[in-house]
This record gives structure tokens, C-alpha cells and sequence, in this order.
């Protein structure tokens, strides 16, 4: 019997021995394999009940990629699949930050941004956030990044602008879902912002992301004669809630969060869409050469159709790193190329040269604080227009 | 090569499936581990970042603080199933089984709405006790091996005998004279115990901690990894744990059709190995092959 | 009172369709013994079958893009025909993860686990064709009639009483063919004793495949009206509504196709009485409904009490 005990005891310590044995050996001090290009890695949400965020970002990072592929130095992107959870990610970036990627972009989530970002700033990996827009992670650490500008930006001017449209704004109700951290972030800011005008909530409605049925919520809403209704939601739970909320006869203003900006809202409240007005972080209206190439790019893969905010960010997100790419390699000395550089002090020169840069991108002019926060001077108020099909429609921009 | 990462995730799969396991082992479909690694996570996460005499601040945090956030957890979770255990474990079979996993839905929804849990973004920024994965693999091992002797102990023990007869015929074992709600219980507060100490590992691994950590996915998934490794042995979850949180990472080259494959390796793995990767004629077979040929004849 | 009412038809509403689903999962239940999950991925199928047969076309990312059906139909011919095809989907399930089980002989345990992969596989194919986006049913599917009516003070959509009415009389069809019909009362026969009726001459693996089909068929209309009053979410879409209706069926007790009609109506009106400033705790609460009746009737509400041998 002890004989057995100690046994399995050895068989695990020389299983561990093994396993560290193997895993030990580092690229991270010799230089890249660039022969394809530098690899730059991106982490989003293909699967899990996120992958509605993931799938619009994989469209604006191919299209990144083929918009700058023949720029100089060669780049190449290795996209994974970070799921919904921290575990996926955690396995996703952990994959990449070995494969020798010079920056990461991702992941989807807050969430995972916590799990996920300290391991590439413990690593000095540069990460640039496409989407993370809770308080707290640029001070995750020096190489963490974001271009995703904060709720508390964003969300105070559509409120400024539902008071324009009706100044005799009384009865506010907030509905939020409090399961999903971008919403909640955001539904904080909006209570504060409509506090700030005098506008104390008459009723705050917690949602979930996965929830489809808010009749309840509704209709003890409308009991209360709200003339303006605030909706911190993702695309589908929130286009849900719009749509109820108008069947169930209510006529005022309705102001809607970030997390609804894309066209993906149309095929869920159709009609219903009309009206809402949102505060944007990207307006597929505003005139700039950048958003231009990006809108023809969008437009050629995808037809007629409006880019997404989700697709307009990670775009942003992916040319940042190429810009900075291309800053270092026309500051080398010549003859001297990047990939040539230890990884470690490749990543390190890429991420001051990330914070560093200012970028013209789809979003308008950004540039990042030294701890990673993104300055984006544009933000823009839109109202939805539905065309009378119910089926399409546009972000028009309010003055 | 398998990323320490992984393996730290495999090891702490490994450690959920036996906490399914020892009460299944009495014949128990309890699903309530998920809600005692959430208990677990939730008081390393409240206490390494919210307490600072814990040593939070220090770069690398103290190991003793571990310890004492292991302990506390355990202690807490094993009350809370001493409170629950009794009237919950009269259920029999999938109304047990659904009973707890409405516990862990409950206790979802009570992390979401608390004040003091971060509702959805949850706790971040927790504390590392160690400084790379090696670290974590290494105590991650070490639980494994503690809670794989206590298994193995176990089975040893009259608590084994009973839990068998009570997973053969319940009502045969209580006739025997065995206290089945006595054993039905001390299998059911272990569980929760190491679920919890799961917990605790997990959510400085994580770095963060939410309410999504524990929920109804996670309770029929751990139940998999008994199911799929075998559930006559402790070997079973452990080998269970270890593959199935493996396989949809190393099917990442396959890219979008990753978990249509894994769905596929979970509907066919069953049919091919109805009694699990670890089954009992396996385990003979082996023990031929074992360098420390046991002396005496196993019970 | 209007609030009272309200509240009824809210609850009334949904509890209806928390029923038709859970009567699927007591179907397959009372024949086999065992829970099917991918039971909640075929009320997705359902909902996204309803969308396609009314004319609906596939959004920008899935491999399917664009695509539609070349006719579109009203949507009362939509639903049963989506509720067909969701039946042959659940025949699909039943002859890859339960049948090989079921030749072996192999204990119950691992149905739990194949019909969990099968789900797994039937959500990752539905977003790998149409994409992870949100549908919705056109807003006129129901023709001319108004969105919403005024009952008595309560402001109710209509699509809530279509849900009540086209439930209702689906429950009452399936009570009725069980009570009145051969296939029926053989499929009670062989969920009452298995061996009885094998000696009685009934074919219990037609029997199994019958109860995998009409399971198949209430997820699928029960989807495609979920998906009509709400719109569908996205491939995860009926996860949730697949946990809550286990809740029902636990609730009702298992196997009994009254249980699970009451337990239904009971967890929707529960629901619906949670006051809305605590909204944040409304997923809780019918399973604490569920977890207190257990501990009081370990049977649930309607079910038969557990059989002990003796």
C-alpha cells in the first residue's frame, strides 16, 4: 500500500518535472521568424454567446489586414478564438504570446480583458483593446492599450441631445443589463449624467443579455408615464427591448447606448428603430480620408451596409499597431530591419512607439495617454432613420 | 507541446471532476460544484484584494495568505453544504441533480446583485502568489495529489464499501446498517470543499473573478468529466478533467469548426467507451504492468 | 386591478411556452428515463426555422450569407412546418447520441452527456451558417392585426395571446392524442412499464422514436413563438429557456404531462409578480420556487412519489 502511495507521488513529480522541462525553452530572448511577415495576434469572441461582438470585429481586422498589406514591414495577423469566457482567452493570448506575436489586439470582453491583460503586461507584450470599455483596464499596466474610448465619454451626450430635442423632460427610466459589464459601466454614467441635470430616475430596470422577454419590466415601467427611457444594452437584448417597449404603446424619446451602435439592431426592432437616438464613439456620416478607404473596404465586402462600431474599433485597433510598426522600421538606421531585434526589445520599442504615435483613423484623430487611455477628439450624436421597409436604415448625425 | 497555462486549466478540470465524483461515487447526481468554486473564488478574490494585511501590495503575494484564504474557503463552503446537505441530499437522481444546479443558479444571480461583488464585471486585479504558470501548475499538482490520496484512502475505508453499496441499492445498504444520510453527506461536504479550494486557486490564476465563473454550463460539463473518464474509479474524473479541458484547445487549428469536432468527441467518446477512459479492467490490466505489485488482494 | 391583469397575461403568456417545451423533455422522459439536452437547441432550430420558411433571408456572416427560401409563407403555415422539420432534427439527435447508447446498453449517465454534445453541435452549426446575429420575425407576420389591444385596462401585445392560444390548443391536441389515439396510449403504456408493453405487443423503439419526434415538435413551435413575440437572440437563444424548462418539468413532476402544464403557468406567474425594482433577481426566482417544493414534495408537484424497492 505505501509502496503504491509513493509511487504515484513520484509518477506526478517527474510528470511535472517533464512538463516544465518542455515548456520552459523561451523564444522570447532570440529573434522572430518574420519570414512571412511579423506576426501581430488578435483575440475576439468567435464562439460563445459573445461571438455577436467577435464576428463584426473579424471583418474590420481582415479588412485592416488587406488595407495595409503592402505597406512596409511585412505584417501578418494569427487570429484566435478567445470564446465568451477568461479561460478561452487566457489559453488564446497564452498561444500567441509564445508564437512570438509583437502586439496583441483583444479581447472582446472587460471580463476578459482582466483575466488576460495582466498576462501580456507581465509578459511585455503591447495589447490594444478593440472593445474593453470598463473603468480600470489601461491601469492594468504599461503595455495595456485601448482605442475603445470609456463610457463615461460617450454615453452623458445623447442625453444632452434628447433634451435638446424635448426640453420639457421630466420622468427619466433606466434599463440596463446588469450581466454584462459594458452596459453596466455605461448605465452608471448615464444615471450620473441625467442626476447632473436634475433628472433623478424614476425607475431603474436590471435585464439580462440573455434575457428575451421584458414585457413585465415594460409595462410596470409605463405605469410609472416615463417621457424618456435610457437603454444600456448589447445589439440583440437591447433591439428586443426597443421593440417591446414601442409595441406596448410607449410614444417618448428613447436614448440608447454604445453597445447598440450597428445596423445589427435593425433586423431586431425593424420600425421600432426609428427615433432612437445614440451616442457614438464611430459614425459611419463623418467626412474623413481614413473613414472613407475603411467605408469602401466595408462596402466592398459587404455590400451596401453600414459598418459597425465593433468593426470601425478593431480596424482602428489593427492599424494602430501597423502605423507604429511602420514609425519604428522608418526609424531604424539602415540596413538594419525589425525583425532582426530581439523579440523582447521589439515589443518593448512597438508598445512606447504605440503610445506614442497619433493615428488618423475611421474613429477621427486618437492618440493615447502615457498609461494607455485612447484621446479621441469625435463623438457624435445620431438618430436612427428606418427606411419604410423596416429593414434598413442609418445612423443619421444630429448637429 | 502543451502551455503550462493549459495544463494548470487541465489540473484544476481534473480537481472539479473528482469533486463531482465522490458523491456520484455513493450513487449522488449532484451538480452543485460550480456553486462552491464560485464560494471558493469569490472569497480569494474578496479577501486578497480587499484585505491588505493579506500582503496584496507585495509583489508577489505571501504564500501563507494563500493558505489562509484555502482554509477559510474550505471551512465556508463545508458549512454552507453541512446546512444545505441534509434536507437537499433526500432528493434522488435528476431531481437531485436539478435541485443543485438550481442552487448554482441562485448563487449566480445573488454574486450578480450583491454589493460587494462587482456585479457583472466582478473583482479584478487579484493578487499572484506566483510568477508564472510553473507556479500554479506546481499547487495546482499538489492538490490533485492530496485529493487523489484522499480518494484513494477513501475507497480503502469502510466509507468506500458503504458509498458502493449505497450507489448499488440504497435501501439494500440502509438495511445493512449503514447511516446512508450520514455518508451521503460526509461525500457531499468534501466535495464542496474541494470545489472550493478549486476556487480559490482559480481566481488568482484568472486574475479576476465574476459571476459567470460558476454556472449551469460549468455543472454539465464537470459532470462530463466524470462521465467520459469513468466513474467506477477516481483515476476516471481526473483523466476525464484532463482531456476534455484539452480537447477544444488543441483543436484550435482547425479554427471555426472547433466545437462542432469537440460536440462530435463528446457524442462519440460515450459510445466507444461506455464506462469511461478509466475502467475498472483497465486498472487490472495496468496494475500487472506496476513496478510496486501490491501484496495484498484489493477487497 | 389593470396591473393585476397585466401581470396574468405577462405571466400566463410565457408560462405557456415554459409548458409546451417542458412537455417535450417529459415525453422523451417518460419513455427512456433520461433528460435530453439537446432538447434546447432544437427550440433554437425551431425559431430560426420559423424565420427561413416565412421568407426570412440569412444575415452577412454566416456561410449561408443571403441566402433565403425562394417562397415565403403566412406564418400559421411557418410554424407547424418549422415544428416537422425540428421533429426530424430531434429524430437525428435520438439516432446519434441516444441510439448507439442504447444498443450498449450503457447506463443512463452518459445520455445526459452525448445529448449535451449533440447541443453543443447544433449551436456551432447554426452560427457557422446564419452567422451569431439576432432575427426577428417581420413585425406584420400576424397580418392585419394590431401590435398591441387594450384588455380591460392591461395594455397586452397580441403576439402574447396568439402564444396563449396557439399553446392552449397544442396542449390540448397532445392531451387528446394521448388520451384518445392508439399511438398514444401505447406511448403511455410503454412510459408506465416498458416490459408490459413490450409483452403486449407495443414496439418500444417505435415508441422512442415517437416521443423523440413530438419532443421535437413542441421545442420547434415553441421556438418559433418565442421567436415571433421576442425575436431570436443569436445560436445560444434558447439555452435559457431550456434550463427554465427543465426547472418546469422538475416542478411539475417528472412525467406528468399535467405537472408540467401547471408548473409552467405557476413559474411564468412567478415571474411576472417579481417586482420590477427587483428585476435583477428574476432568474432566481423560479429556482427558488423549484429548490423550496422540492424540499417539501421531493416528487414535485404532480409527480408520482419515488418507488423504493422493497
Amino acid at each position: 500500500m505505501h509502496h503504491s502511495l509513493l509511487g504515484r507521488g513520484w509518477l506526478v513529480a517527474s510528470l511535472y518535472a517533464l512538463l516544465c522541462g518542455c515548456t520552459s525553452t523561451d523564444k522570447e530572448s532570440a529573434a522572430l521568424n518574420s519570414k512571412d511577415g511579423l506576426p501581430i495576434g488578435a483575440v475576439i469572441a468567435l464562439t460563445g454567446n459573445s461571438s455577436v461582438v467577435g464576428q463584426d470585429q473579424r471583418i474590420g481586422l481582415e479588412l485592416a489586414r488587406d488595407q495595409f498589406k503592402d505597406e512596409e514591414p511585412k505584417v501578418r495577423l494569427l487570429l484566435e478564438d478567445g470564446g465568451s469566457d477568461e479561460q478561452t482567452a487566457t489559453n488564446a493570448f497564452r498561444a500567441l504570446i509564445h508564437g512570438g506575436a509583437v502586439a496583441l489586439i483583444g479581447p472582446s470582453l472587460s471580463q476578459q480583458a482582466f483575466a488576460v491583460n495582466p498576462l501580456a503586461d507581465r509578459a511585455g507584450v503591447p495589447v490594444v483593446g478593440p472593445s474593453n470599455t470598463a473603468v480600470g483596464i489601461p491601469e492594468i499596466g504599461d503595455f495595456v492599450a485601448r482605442v475603445s474610448a470609456p463610457v463615461s465619454l460617450v454615453a452623458p451626450l445623447s442625453i444632452q441631445a434628447a433634451l435638446k430635442q424635448n426640453p420639457a423632460i421630466k420622468r427619466a427610466a433606466v434599463f440596463f443589463s446588469h450581466d454584462d459589464a459594458y452596459s453596466t459601466s455605461e448605465s452608471k454614467i448615464f444615471q450620473q449624467a441625467l442626476v447632473a441635470r436634475g433628472l433623478q430616475p424614476i425607475t431603474v430596470q436590471r435585464t439580462n443579455v440573455s434575457d428575451t422577454d421584458f414585457q413585465n419590466q415594460v409595462t410596470a415601467t409605463l405605469r410609472l408615464k416615463p417621457d424618456l427611457i435610457v437603454i444600456s444594452a448589447l445589439p440583440n437584448d437591447g433591439g428586443n427591448l426597443v421593440r417591446q417597449i414601442r409595441e406596448l404603446g410607449y410614444g417618448g424619446l428613447i436614448v440608447v447606448g454604445n453597445g447598440m451602435n450597428t445596423p445589427n439592431i435593425y433586423p431586431i426592432c425593424q420600425k421600432y428603430c426609428d427615433g432612437l437616438l445614440i451616442a457614438q464613439a464611430y459614425s459611419a456620416e463623418a467626412r474623413s480620408a481614413s473613414n472613407e478607404a475603411f467605408l469602401a473596404a466595408y462596402r466592398k465586402a459587404r455590400g451596401g451596409a453600414i459598418p459597425p462600431q465593433f468593426t470601425a474599433q478593431s480596424y482602428t485597433a489593427y492599424q494602430v499597431v501597423v502605423e507604429a510598426l511602420r514609425k519604428l522600421h522608418a526609424d531604424l538606421p539602415a540596413g538594419q530591419i525589425l525583425s532582426a531585434l530581439p523579440t523582447r526589445e521589439l515589443r518593448q520599442r512597438l508598445n512606447a512607439a504605440i503610445l506614442g504615435g497619433s493615428y488618423d483613423t475611421p474613429l477621427g484623430p486618437i492618440r493615447f495617454t502615457p498609461e494607455g487611455e485612447v484621446i479621441q477628439n469625435n463623438f457624435y450624436v445620431a438618430q436612427v432613420r428606418m427606411n419604410p421597409d423596416g429593414r434598413s436604415g442609418r445612423f443619421q448625425l444630429l448637429p | 507541446m502543451i502551455d503550462p497555462t493549459l495544463l494548470v486549466q487541465m489540473v484544476l478540470g481534473a480537481l472539479l471532476g473528482l469533486s463531482v465524483y465522490l458523491p456520484l461515487s455513493g450513487g449522488q447526481l449532484s451538480l452543485a460544484t460550480p456553486g462552491f468554486y464560485a464560494i471558493g473564488g469569490y472569497m480569494a478574490a474578496l479577501l486578497s484584494t480587499g484585505w491588505p494585511a493579506l500582503g496584496g501590495a507585495a509583489p508577489l503575494y505571501p504564500l501563507p495568505s494563500l493558505l489562509l484564504e484555502l482554509g477559510l474557503a474550505g471551512a465556508l463552503a463545508a458549512a454552507v453544504a453541512l446546512a444545505i446537505g441534509g434536507p437537499v441530499l433526500k432528493l434522488r437522481g435528476i431531481y437531485l441533480a436539478i435541485a443543485t444546479i438550481s442552487l448554482v443558479e441562485i448563487l449566480r444571480v445573488l454574486n450578480l446583485n450583491l454589493p460587494f461583488t462587482g456585479g457583472a464585471v466582478g473583482i479584478f486585479a487579484i493578487p499572484q502568489p506566483f510568477s508564472d504558470p510553473a507556479g500554479y501548475l506546481g499547487a495546482a499538482l499538489l492538490l490533485l495529489l492530496l485529493v487523489g490520496l484522499l480518494c484513494q484512502r477513501l475507497e480503502g475505508m469502510r466509507f468506500g464499501r458503504a458509498q458502493a453499496a449505497i450507489r448499488d441499492d440504497e435501501l439494500a445498504a440502509s438495511c445493512m446498517g449503514i447511516d446512508t444520510a450520514r455518508v451521503k453527506l460526509t461525500a457531499f461536504v468534501i466535495s464542496a470543499v474541494i470545489a472550493a479550494l478549486t476556487g480559490v486557486l482559480s481566481a488568482h490564476f484568472l486574475n479576476t473573478w465574476n459571476a459567470r465563473q460558476g454556472s449551469f454550463d460549468a455543472s454539465i460539463t464537470t459532470l462530463a468529466f466524470v462521465v467520459f473518464g469513468g466513474s467506477r474509479s477516481w483515476l476516471g474524473p481526473i483523466a476525464g478533467g484532463l482531456a476534455l479541458t484539452a480537447v477544444p484547445e488543441l483543436l484550435r487549428p482547425i479554427g471555426d469548426l472547433r466545437l462542432i469536432v469537440y460536440g462530435l468527441v463528446i457524442v462519440v467518446g460515450p459510445v466507444f467507451f461506455p464506462q469511461g477512459l478509466i475502467t475498472p479492467e483497465l486498472l487490472k490490466g495496468l496494475a500487472r504492468w506496476w513496478p510496486w505489485r501490491q501484496r495484498e488482494a484489493a477487497p | 386591478m389593470d396591473t393585476l391583469l397585466q401581470i396574468l397575461f405577462n405571466g400566463l403568456s410565457v408560462g405557456a411556452v415554459y409548458a409546451l417545451f417542458a412537455l417535450g423533455y417529459t415525453l422523451v422522459f417518460s419513455v427512456l428515463g433520461v433528460i435530453n439536452f439537446a432538447q434546447g437547441a432544437v427550440f433554437t432550430l425551431g425559431a430560426y426555422f420559423t424565420y427561413l420558411l416565412i421568407g426570412g433571408a440569412v444575415g452577412a456572416n454566416g456561410l449561408l450569407a443571403g441566402l433565403a427560401l425562394p417562397f415565403a409563407l403566412p406564418f400559421w403555415l411557418a410554424l407547424p412546418l418549422a415544428g416537422l422539420a425540428a421533429a426530424l432534427v430531434s429524430l437525428l439527435v435520438e439516432a446519434v447520441a441516444f441510439r448507439p447508447l442504447r444498443r450498449r446498453r450503457a447506463e443512463p449517465l452518459l445520455y445526459l452527456i452525448t445529448s449535451l454534445g449533440a447541443g453543443v453541435i447544433l449551436v456551432n452549426l447554426i452560427q457557422l451558417l446564419m452567422g451569431a446575429e439576432g432575427y426577428s420575425l417581420p413585425a406584420d407576420s400576424l397580418g392585419a392585426l394590431p401590435v398591441a389591444l387594450n384588455l380591460g385596462g392591461a395594455q397586452v401585445r397580441t403576439v402574447q395571446l396568439v402564444l396563449l392560444g396557439v399553446s392552449a390548443l397544442v396542449l390540448i391536441g397532445l392531451t387528446l392524442w394521448l388520451e384518445g389515439s392508439r399511438g398514444g396510449k401505447a406511448l403511455q403504456a410503454v412510459s408506465e412499464d416498458a416490459t408490459t408493453a413490450r409483452l403486449l405487443g407495443i414496439d418500444s423503439d417505435g415508441m422512442i422514436l415517437l416521443s423523440f419526434a413530438v419532443s421535437g415538435f413542441l421545442a420547434g413551435i415553441s421556438g418559433g413563438l418565442v421567436g415571433l413575440s421576442i425575436s431570436i437572440t443569436g445560436p445560444y437563444f434558447g439555452i435559457g429557456f431550456g434550463l427554465k424548462a427543465l426547472g418546469v418539468l422538475v416542478l411539475g413532476g417528472l412525467g406528468s404531462v399535467p405537472g408540467a402544464v401547471l408548473a409552467g403557468l405557476i413559474i411564468g406567474l412567478a415571474e411576472a409578480l417579481v417586482p420590477s425594482e427587483l428585476s435583477g433577481y428574476k432568474d432566481a426566482v423560479a429556482f427558488a420556487f423549484l429548490f423550496a417544493v422540492l424540499l417539501l414534495r421531493p416528487q414535485g408537484l404532480l409527480g408520482r412519489p419515488q418507488v423504493t424497492k422493497v
